[in-house]
């Protein structure tokens, strides 16, 4: 039953969109794609859950060649273990409720039907990606989950700030896609080829086959991979494009640059757990945490509804990351899950919020993307309008950085919508509370949890300085989260209406809209815990080649679940515990290194609970008692708010160094083009045309028309000649005529 | 009167049928030639008829009657065309209607 599961998962979306664009080349549409590719999806949905029976323990890959090139062999094919089938449920849950909403959101733009069809084949790129069971493929969904998340950004390429964030996305995942790349390769001289499972995939020659001294290698190839994760999961140093992604359609900040292609990093990362090394686990680990620490400060100052999400998105991928270096692969992948759920439901909501301003813009003209239009040349001119006076370097970055915020999406527009839109509200504070790591009842507590606890836990088992800076920049992370996602709320839907024209008219979302928020919102509370803490049904992958450092801390017999006592809360105690326990059977640093982890859920745990509360207890006191203010604290710490407020100065670090290089360079070979390359074509034409021309047109003359003249004239003078015998006088004619009819007589007489 | 006897008529009006064709300036006169021409092959076809096959196949003759009714049609053809020729060149000179000549 797997395969056709798998391949009816991966041809649905695929017919969708291949009707869609078989009918365009008839220049016409089906007129219903959105149902169309709503179905395709649906019909995918329970595929997942129907395959989530079908997951065994140590599954085989099945495989087909696919590729023969000399002596090697590129196959493709499926692999599906329980992390397999937890994504296919994510992704085809939540692009379901994404295609639902977007027939809400999208509804009267022009290039509806175009929509769908691209959102089919995300959907199938990504679905592509995650069931591949061999580096090529997963390289291959990779790339087309790019170009669709180019063509979803670039939607409404009108815009130019849709339009520059299209190609900006595009072309800064693709630096990370070049390491990765090369890492591949590295694997693939190495190994002769580009499976990961079976006898002959990847890991198993890389447990087999390395030893000590190849370990420098395998950390480069496994840190250069890690590098398309950078790329497309946003991780420091290549995250700015995923704010700028927000320029998208909203129900694509969701589905694409939210919940699941953003997270195709962390999947990546996650398979790759059983050959990272130390230094390559622990570069993730501080790229994750970096990333984590540094986007949840930019967060804290945005004004833009859909970057502070943003910001939260490269946060929380960072966590994830975070999980996965320091050796939760659990932990990672969990949070990616329950991350997915209630980002996307943030997502989905701030589009009910923006949906909402959007039809008081739209009183005049029914037309969403008419608007959207308007909006575009609105903060042009207001741009002009703001900034025309600065010259130079102000005036560049503000364009650059797209601080220009629409109003629609401004929060300090918006303020007491909770009584307006409640269903957006509630849906909206629950996913708030989720991320925020309220205790116990939400699954964003859990997940969040388990990485801070397996970062700590780690920390503790190996006495590592790192980790334990790591876990620091986490928990400061966590309270940063709560802070500015209360702050989100607190702006958006309490306290006093701050455009009173706008507030007016905002009104709730049609049903299509507001229904999927209320699917996510179920999906906010820890219903899919139990599948990550059955240690039978996800199993953490042999590490090979990590080694506990030789200082570790190595613990007397400690297996005592201190945190037992709150697991047992949800009734996963066991699990849990089962999960640590299952974790020693086969882990390579000895049994008594893994026991840290009770303890430091524990201490985690209350810290995390600290922190969160302290967060979303300032952000209270600073947004909706205002007994704090924002203003005077920003002005006292004017140069870490203006490094806050610039982003830490990436943008207009890669402008001034990496862009300029680029065009500098780009004039030098102009230049070079122009002066040399140039000098030598037109010297060659030259030579050409005035030394061999004037023998060729010597030639030409005298030979070649000489001769047709000659044949011209005597054809002339023959016919001068021959015309005379043409009288017109009938009576020469029959003469002739008798003379040849005599002579034939006489002739035949003759014979 | 034999067979020969026709003949020689035959042949003497065909030359001079053909003798008046190449020779008369005047259209009209080359029509008559033309008509000399076709009599002395009815007398042609006639003579044959009565000399060479049995009397009861009188197919020949029936052919000459034939060639009469022909040259009637055709010299009446022949008159209109030189009428309109007369009319358009006030001429019925073969070489002097001579607008296609290079």
């Amino acid at each position: 039953m797997v395969i056709p599961l798998i391949s009816l998962i991966l041809l649905c979306p695929l017919a969708a969109f291949a009707i869609f664009g078989l009918l365009g080349l008839a220049k016409r549409s089906f007129p219903r794609q959105d149902y169309l590719s709503t179905a395709a999806m649906l019909i995918a949905l329970v595929c997942s859950l129907l395959l989530l029976q079908e997951v065994v323990p140590d599954p085989e890959p099945h495989t087909v060649k696919w590729l023969s090139l000399g002596s090697v062999t590129f196959s493709m094919g499926f692999y599906l273990d329980s992390v397999t089938a937890i994504m296919l449920i994510v992704v085809t849950l939540v692009s379901s409720l994404v295609h639902i909403f977007s027939m809400g959101y999208m509804h009267g733009d022009p290039r509806y039907p175009r929509f769908f069809a691209f959102l089919s084949l995300f959907s199938f790129s990504m679905l592509f990606l995650v069931v591949s069971d061999n580096l090529l493929g997963i390289y291959i969904g990779w790339e087309l989950v790019g170009l669709c998340s180019y063509l979803l950004i670039g939607f409404w390429f009108e815009k130019d700030s849709a339009a520059n964030a299209c190609k900006k996305a595009f072309l800064t995942t693709r630096v990370g896609d070049v390491g990765m790349f090369i890492g591949m390769m590295m694997l693939f001289t190495k190994f002769d080829t580009l499976s990961l499972y079976g006898e002959t995939g990847i890991f198993s020659l890389a447990a087999a086959q390395l030893n000590t001294a190849d370990m420098v290698w395998l950390s480069v190839a496994g840190v250069l991979i890690f590098c398309g994760a950078v790329g497309k999961s946003a991780q420091v140093p290549l995250h700015t494009w995923l704010p700028d992604a927000m320029e998208g359609p909203t129900p694509v900040s969701a589905l694409i640059h939210a919940a699941t292609m953003v997270a195709a990093g962390v999947y990546l990362t996650a398979r790759m757990f059983p050959i990272l090394t130390e230094t390559s686990s622990l570069v993730i680990a501080y790229v994750g945490g970096i990333t984590a620490l540094v986007a949840a400060t930019i967060a804290i100052v945005r004004f833009d509804i859909k970057r502070v999400l943003a910001y939260s998105t490269v946060s929380q991928l960072g966590y994830m990351m975070l999980g996965i270096g320091a050796g939760s692969y659990v932990a990672g992948l969990f949070h990616l899950t329950t991350h997915a759920f209630f980002k996307a439901l943030l997502f989905l909501g701030s589009g009910s919020v923006i949906h909402a301003f959007h039809a008081m813009h739209g009183h005049g003209h029914d037309d969403d993307h008419g608007h959207d239009d308007d909006h575009g040349h609105e903060h042009e001119h207001g741009d002009h309008d703001a900034h025309g006076h600065d010259h130079g370097e102000d005036h560049d970055s503000e364009h650059v950085l797209g601080s220009e915020i629409p109003p629609d999406q401004d929060m300090r527009n918006m303020g007491g919508l909770r009584h307006k839109m409640p269903i957006t509200f509630i849906t909206m504070l629950i996913a708030t509370l989720s991320i925020s790591g309220v205790p116990f009842v939400f699954s964003g507590f859990w997940s969040k949890d388990a990485i801070l606890g397996g970062v700590l836990g780690r920390a503790m088992e190996w006495n590592s300085v790192h980790h334990y800076l790591l876990f620091g920049m986490a928990l400061f992370a966590a309270g940063l989260t709560a802070f500015y996602m209360f702050r989100l709320i607190f702006m958006t839907f309490f306290g006093e209406p701050r455009n009173q024209e706008m507030h007016n008219m905002a009104h709730e979302s049609p049903k299509s809209m507001t229904v999927p928020l209320l699917i996510l919102a179920a999906l906010s509370f820890p219903v899919v815990n139990t599948l990550w803490f059955n240690a039978d049904y996800v199993k953490p992958p042999e590490q090979a080649h990590l080694h506990a450092p030789e200082h570790a801390y190595v613990s007397p017999d400690s297996k005592v679940g201190e945190a037992g006592l709150t697991f047992s809360l949800f009734g996963i105690s066991e699990a849990v515990a089962a999960e640590e326990g299952g974790q020693d059977t086969h882990g390579a640093h000895g049994d008594d290194g893994h026991h840290g982890h009770g303890p430091a859920h524990t201490i985690a745990m209350v810290l995390s609970i600290i922190v969160a509360g302290l967060g979303i207890l300032l952000s209270w006191l600073f947004y909706h008692r205002r007994t704090l203010s924002a203003e005077s604290v920003a002005n006292s710490f004017r140069p870490i708010y203006n490094l806050f407020w610039h982003k830490y100065y990436f943008d207009e670090f890669y402008d001034g160094v990496l862009v300029a290089l680029t065009v500098w360079k780009a004039r030098l070979f102009a230049q070079f083009d122009g002066t040399i390359v140039d000098g030598i074509v037109n010297g060659v034409g030259k030579g050409t045309r005035d030394i061999l021309a004037v023998f060729v047109g010597v030639f030409d003359n005298r030979i070649v028309d000489g001769l047709v003249n000659r044949v011209a004239e005597v054809t002339w003078s023959i016919g001068g000649r021959v015309r005379r015998i043409q009288t017109g006088a009938i009576q020469t004619y029959l003469f002739v005529v008798l003379a040849g009819i005599v002579l034939l007589i006489l002739i035949f007489r003759a014979l | 009167m034999t067979l020969q006897h026709y003949l020689v008529i035959s042949a003497i009006l065909f030359t001079l049928g053909i003798f008046a064709v190449l020779t008369r300036r005047n259209a009209i006169s080359i029509l008559m030639g033309i008509e000399l021409i076709l009599n002395s092959c009815n007398l042609n076809f006639a003579a044959f008829s009565r000399f060479m096959t049995p009397p009861e196949d009188i197919s020949g003759q029936i052919i000459a009657i034939f060639g009469i009714v022909l040259a009637a049609a055709e010299a009446a053809v022949f008159l209109a065309i030189i009428l309109a020729i007369y009319r358009e060149f006030g001429s019925i000179r073969p070489n002097e209607v001579d607008t296609l000549k290079g």
